[in-house]
């Protein structure tokens, strides 16, 4: 963190149709209090509305909270999306209830961190504030 | 039809350069210098509105009912939402795009959120800098929507060319001493929920409160969520804003002036506090070893007026 002079910010996002939203929360005031600038934009969000957030909010990372099964289909448009409209430097992690066989693909597909249930805040803090890129 | 790159890509420049203006420095200055002489150029006069008021109240949704209206009759429009940045940890959240549609197809229309940051006060002090920048963008109708706070709420009513105040329907007694310090700068109040029991009575207080004194702000009564009496709103704000020219613009480098102040004597407070300088220079001055006059220019490097 000591040579970054402005707050990493954070895209807390739930796309898709599940309307669990309570860990995304948690997690969105838990990066608040580890000193991260969050935009939580709500439930049902389409990969598109996602990206064009991410872009007006030049936010350094796309955290998307998925329960719904959905996440072989949506994160990887999601980092399709991103990269053609020119943020391929936004870092793009997954949570929730996303099965280990699937991790592979979706790695493959640019999801740089995959946190499951019980994943502490302060881990994921420490990965965004290792991977997040510099500026 | 799916977002690509050159559908955000002016999006894109104009939210990398609020980033860029969040930073201080010569970089900054530079990219605001630019702004200016676009919209100079192209004689953009852009409408900068100014919403404040308690938590809750309806900001962001009123801002986003507006902001449709007017997108419907073509016009280009932005929002900045400011939000406060913890004083613990630096972080924010920074929520108000919940209340907002999303248009990922329509480059008429920006919404930014920004975080107070260094600023100790509830606007945040690239709100100048980002609006000049928007304005530059091409955006005409551009709203900032600040929590409100009583007396600090002056820097949005120094930004902005039209300042509205919304209240809820709950808007009574215990809130009385707020909005004494606010009202006073209003150009317009805003009773919001009027679908809700009470948004009546409130707007009827308000209006017998107001009446008592000159120059009383303009009221609506309106619901965010219902779509009731907003085109009358717009036509209001447009009506107060209408005539400004390049004024507007000379009061926003103005605003962002008295930022650039404030945020140098915010970073001085903050130095002088860390460093235990402050402390240190209060204990002299109880115990009596230094003088009051001179401890100010000593800490934080501030000239103090002769008579002082």
């Amino acid at each position: 963190m000591a040579e970054r002079t402005t707050p990493i910010r954070v895209l807390i996002a739930k796309p898709g149709l599940d309307g669990h939203d309570r860990g995304a929360k948690v997690l969105a005031r838990g990066l608040r209090d580890e000193g991260f600038e969050v935009i939580y934009t709500g439930l049902r969000r389409t990969v598109d509305s996602i990206v064009a957030a991410a872009i007006e909010e030049d936010v350094d990372v796309v955290g998307c909270s998925i329960l719904s099964g959905a996440h072989a289909t949506l994160l990887p448009k999601l980092v399709a999306s991103l990269r053609a409209s020119g943020a391929s430097d936004v870092l793009v992690v997954a949570g929730g209830i996303i099965p280990e066989a699937d991790r592979p693909e979706l790695e493959q597909a640019g999801i740089s961190g995959i946190f499951g249930p019980g994943t502490t805040i302060a881990e994921v803090a420490t990965f965004l504030r290792a991977n997040a890129r510099r500026r | 039809m799916p977002v690509d790159a050159k559908h955000l890509a002016a999006r894109r420049e104009l939210a990398q350069g609020i980033s860029a203006v969040e930073r201080p420095g010569p970089a900054a200055n530079q990219r605001i210098q630019v702004a200016l002489a676009t919209s100079a150029a192209e004689a953009r006069n852009a409408l900068v509105v100014g919403l404040t008021g308690a938590p809750g109240a309806g900001k962001s949704s009123l801002a986003a009912a507006l902001a449709d209206v007017a997108r419907a009759a073509g016009r280009r429009v932005a929002i900045l939402a400011i939000d406060p940045s913890s004083h613990e940890s630096g972080g924010a959240l920074l929520g108000d795009r919940v209340r907002i549609d999303e248009h990922p197809d329509d480059d008429g229309r920006f919404t930014r959120s920004i975080a107070t940051r260094g600023s100790g006060r509830s606007l945040a002090h690239v709100a100048a800098a980002a609006t000049i920048l928007v304005e530059a963008a091409g955006f005409d109708l551009i709203f900032v929507e600040t929590v409100g706070a009583g007396q600090v709420e002056i820097g949005i009513a120094r930004l902005a060319d039209v300042l509205l105040v919304v209240e809820g329907p709950e808007g009574g007694d215990e809130v009385q001493a707020m909005k004494a310090g606010i009202l006073e700068v209003a150009d317009i109040v805003a009773v919001n929920k009027s679908d809700r029991p009470g948004a009546q009575a409130a707007f009827d207080r308000l209006r017998s409160g107001l009446a008592l004194g000159a120059g009383a702000p303009e009221l609506a009564l309106v619901s965010a969520t219902a779509g009731a009496g907003i085109s009358e709103l717009l036509a209001t704000i447009d009506e107060l804003g209408a005539g400004r020219g390049v004024r507007g613009r000379i009061r926003r480098v103005e605003a962002h002036l008295v930022a650039a102040a404030e945020s140098h004597v915010d970073a001085q407070v903050r130095e002088a506090t860390a460093s235990g300088a402050l402390t240190t220079r209060a204990e002299q001055i109880v115990a009596g070893t230094q003088p009051l006059t001179g401890s100010i220019t000593a800490l934080f490097g501030i000239s103090e007026s002769p008579d002082a």
